[in-house]
């Protein structure tokens, strides 16, 4: 059956106001996009009859993104400019689609496939000194894992493998921290949750923080010999 | 002078990370009208946070409706949640519209729906956020008028000294007529109250303001309202009803939200009015006549509009979706032309008696989850009271075709403390849902997920129903008697939940109060009370202190039976339906004899279709 069907992936953005949905709320809003632009999506056998679509990692909520996926399984193989136009007339501005293609449909699954992802944040504040932080965030990294709270679970991140690099440079409303994380099947490095460590151990010495603002800039899959490779 | 227009959200956005659920304040959804050009700018407000509110179809309406009006804009709003509420009040940013991000307190008109009594603190504490005087008579010159609609209008009087103006019934055309008449108003530079005088000449407006509240040896303690001589105010306003209801839009909702919100999904009105005539009822006597949208007009607008909001369910609503004509038929082409796109057709509630083999076949297509009937009593003897003209053997008919055609899971809707209830009417309560029970086992199989619920609400005598001079049950009352209802449910599987009798003894002060509810109302909002409808935020501790401290005892007040010849402090208010009727209503529900459904049988003689000039339009023929 799925053999039949063609996995036509989907680039879009996550911007301005609409960075503040949750993943839950982006999934229902581009699932109801995709009706609207009328592809002919597939519908899964459960008993719940749903579209078969996946998701790339979600953000948290608040983070922007230039780089979001989606694959839907289609029916019938349309032109992908074609889908992209209909999908692009039936998207709020905020999550617009910006390229569409066929991919392999043996591929993994999308969120577990892309494996790679780069942050642009920005602290914004007062009183950041980037070597201060930088040292910080060795020694975050030096402890090996990282404890925190979501909700009112704990959580445990292994930083050895999660977190690829982390460097900050100053910037004109405090500082700016360029990101480079990795998805393993154990988990994920938010880039809040590194920050928030880090400030803990500067306490005093941290400055002062506003806001941290998140945009998720580059997704990619990593190979086994550590070569990226572009979802699109 | 008027607050200035202007786009705010940059004093919001820097509140979304600390709140929780920021999608609530966003606005852009898909369908919301951004272009807000005016020069008339409405504002409609449910006193709700947006998931409440959201789905409401009457706002939906009303907001199309404006919206078409050339040189006339209308936006939303809605009431933040608690967290969002102190860090404006914290920052001073003053409650914003959704489109445009413009101050309320900026708009010409400001429109509450009132869905129920309980959004009344909640009314407050938006007007008071916004920066508007909360009442009418506090207004200055140039402040947004304000004014208020929607199902719980009759009895508006505790919150009557807020509003400019309150429209009695059908909107689409009323609040168009309202606007317009301050639009032009405002035009020539006519003075606040003189605005006021002419929107009493608007058919269906009722402006408090001009009214005296009297008490005398014909009324209850809490008075009547009379017009003030020279104001010209009717001495009873009438409601506005939309006799072609299939002349209007089929397909209000345009709008799809980004949050899950309370019903998700696509509605389609396909009737509006339901002349069943049960006796509690408000809605039902409030909404007639009946008007049903033909079943083309339904499929159509049901494949439209999924087509256009992207929606994979739509509802088909009304107050009883089962009794529409062409019910089954519509069910079925809606579930043809929808095949194979993974939609669901959902109703929202089933009549007993009109839930027939075929539609238990046709609703929600693959996803059959619950099903909901409303009993509303245990014993034959008390449905022939209220008028709920469905048997013991309706109920069992239903859920034996629920069951065949594949669902498991059934919910109960029953009421306690109707007139003339007895012990014996209450322990029959968990009898029948025992015996749904067993032929939910002996149909499905004994250990196949089969679950049924019975939840059992305070009944609240309401106006402009046969049961308005009803004392509501005292609240020791009501919790011995679901005791009573709780010990004699043998089977553990049945799972039981009845309402909170604080909230509905609230609900029921605030039911039949004249205008001295709104003494009531203030304090409990100054005290603190706030989305008195959520089980997580109402404090009954609140509310009486606040009945306390205006000399009023909330048992008392709900609890008080009224003389049936009394004038009430709503009469100046009519849905159309008589007095008359009303009480020979009461008198034949004392009796237990039952009246029959006017589109089933012969006129009632109600008195809304003589005195409003419309009729029942009934495309089919109700079985
Ligand atoms: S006037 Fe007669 S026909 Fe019209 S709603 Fe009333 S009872 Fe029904």
């Amino acid at each position: 059956m799925m053999d039949s069907l063609h996995r036509l992936r989907v680039e879009y953005g996550k911007d301005d106001r609409l960075a503040y949905l949750g993943h839950l709320e982006v999934i229902g809003t581009v699932q109801r996009s995709v009706r609207r632009a009328g592809l002919p999506f597939s519908i899964g056998n459960g008993f719940a009859r749903r579209m078969r679509i996946q998701f790339s990692q979600a953000l948290p909520v608040g983070a922007s993104s230039a780089c979001e996926y989606y694959d839907v399984y289609l029916e019938d193989r349309i032109d992908p400019d074609e889908a992209l136009e209909l999908l692009a007339a039936a998207t709020p501005p905020g999550l617009a689609p910006v390229r569409a293609a066929y991919v392999d449909p043996h591929q993994d699954a999308l969120e577990a496939w892309l494996t790679r992802a780069t942050w642009d944040c920005v602290l914004v504040g007062q009183g950041l000194a980037p070597v201060a932080w930088t040292r910080a965030t060795a020694a975050v990294r030096a402890k090996g894992s990282l404890r925190y709270l979501r909700g009112d679970k704990e959580k445990t991140v292994q930083l050895a493998s999660t977190l690829v690099s982390a460097d900050f440079s100053p910037s004109e409303e405090g500082l700016r921290l360029a990101l480079e994380t990795r998805n393993t099947p154990e988990g994920s490095l938010r880039p809040g949750v590194l920050v928030e460590a880090a400030r803990e151990l500067l306490g005093a010495e941290a400055g002062i923080m506003d806001t941290l603002r998140v945009r998720r800039v580059w997704q990619s899959h990593e190979e086994t010999d550590g070569s990226l490779v572009e979802p699109l | 002078m008027r607050a200035k227009r202007e786009d705010l959200f940059p004093l919001i956005e820097p509140l979304l990370s600390k709140v929780e659920r920021p999608s609530r304040y966003l606005d852009h959804e898909w369908g919301a009208c951004e272009e807000q050009d005016g020069p008339f700018h409405v504002c409609l407000v449910y006193a709700d946070v947006y998931e409440v509110g959201q789905p409401n179809l009457g706002l939906a309406i009303l907001y199309k409706c404006i919206n078409a009006v050339e040189g006339m804009s209308c936006e939303r709003a809605y009431l933040p949640w608690t967290d969002m509420i102190s860090l404006m009040r914290e920052r001073g940013v003053p409650l914003l519209s959704l489109e445009c991000a413009a101050p309320l307190a900026s708009f010409d008109v400001v429109g509450f729906t009132l869905a129920h009594e309980l959004v009344a603190t909640n009314v407050l504490e938006t007007l008071d956020l916004a920066g508007i005087p909360l009442t009418s008579a506090e207004r200055a010159e140039d402040d947004p008028l304000v004014v208020a609609g929607g199902p719980s209008v009759w009895n508006c009087e505790p919150l009557a000294p807020v509003f400019d103006a309150v429209l009695l019934g059908d909107g689409e055309e009323g609040l168009v007529d309202i606007c317009a008449a301050i639009r032009d108003c405002r035009d020539v530079g006519m003075p606040r109250q003189e605005i006021l005088l002419r929107l009493a000449q608007v058919p269906g407006v009722y402006v408090p303001s001009l009214y005296d509240v009297v008490v005398d040896e014909t009324t209850t303690r809490w008075g009547k309202a009379v017009p003030r001589e020279g104001t010209g105010a009717p001495a009873v306003v009438r409601k506005r009803c939309m006799g072609d209801f299939a002349g209007t839009d089929p397909l209000a909702q345009d709008i799809v939200p980004y949050l899950g919100i309370v019903q998700d999904r696509l509605a389609v009105e396909v009737l509006r009015g339901c002349a069943r005539g049960c006796r509690f009822c408000q809605a039902g006597m409030t909404y007639r006549p009946v008007r049903e949208r033909p079943a083309e007009q339904v499929v159509t607008a049901a494949e439209e509009g999924l087509a256009r909001t992207g929606y994979d369910e739509v509802s088909l609503t009304s107050l009883s979706t089962t009794d529409h004509s062409q019910c089954a038929q519509i069910l079925h082409e809606l579930n043809a032309a929808t095949a194979g796109k993974g939609v669901r057709v959902s109703i929202p509630s089933q009549r007993l008696d009109s839930f027939g083999v075929e539609m238990a076949g046709e609703v929600a297509g693959a996803k059959r989850s619950g099903l909901t009937f409303a009993p509303e009593a245990g014993t034959q003897r008390l449905r022939d009271v209220i008028n709920k003209n469905v048997s013991e053997q309706d109920l069992e008919t239903a859920a034996t075709n629920a069951f065949e055609h594949g669902w498991r899971r059934m919910k109960l809707y029953y009421m306690m403390g109707l007139p003339t209830e007895t012990d014996e009417d209450v322990v029959a309560i968990p009898a029948s849902a025992e015996r749904v029970m067993q032929l939910g086992r002996r149909i499905v199989g004994p250990h196949k997920g089969v679950a049924v619920s019975i939840s059992v609400a305070v009944f609240v005598p309401k106006a402009h129903t046969p049961f308005q001079w009803c004392g509501q049950l005292w609240p020791e009352e009501v919790e011995r008697r679901q005791r009573i209802l709780v010990g004699s449910n043998h089977d553990r599987a049945i799972r039981v939940t009845y309402h909170d009798a604080g909230t509905s003894l609230v609900e029921g002060a605030v039911s039949k109060l004249g205008r001295r509810g709104f003494d009531l109302v203030y304090r409990a909002w100054e005290l603190g009370c706030l989305f008195d409808a959520w089980t997580s935020e109402f404090r009954l501790d609140l509310w009486r202190q606040a009945a306390a401290d205006v000399g009023l005892d909330l048992a008392d007040v709900a609890c008080e039976q009224f003389e049936l010849d009394a004038v009430l402090p709503w009469d100046h208010t009519s849905p159309g339906v008589s007095k008359g009727f009303l009480q020979r209503e009461w008198r034949r529900a004392m009796q237990g004899v039952t009246t029959p459904d006017c589109t089933r049988d012969s006129c009632q003689g109600c008195g809304v279709c003589p005195s409003l000039g419309v009729d029942n339009v009934v495309w089919g023929e109700r079985s």
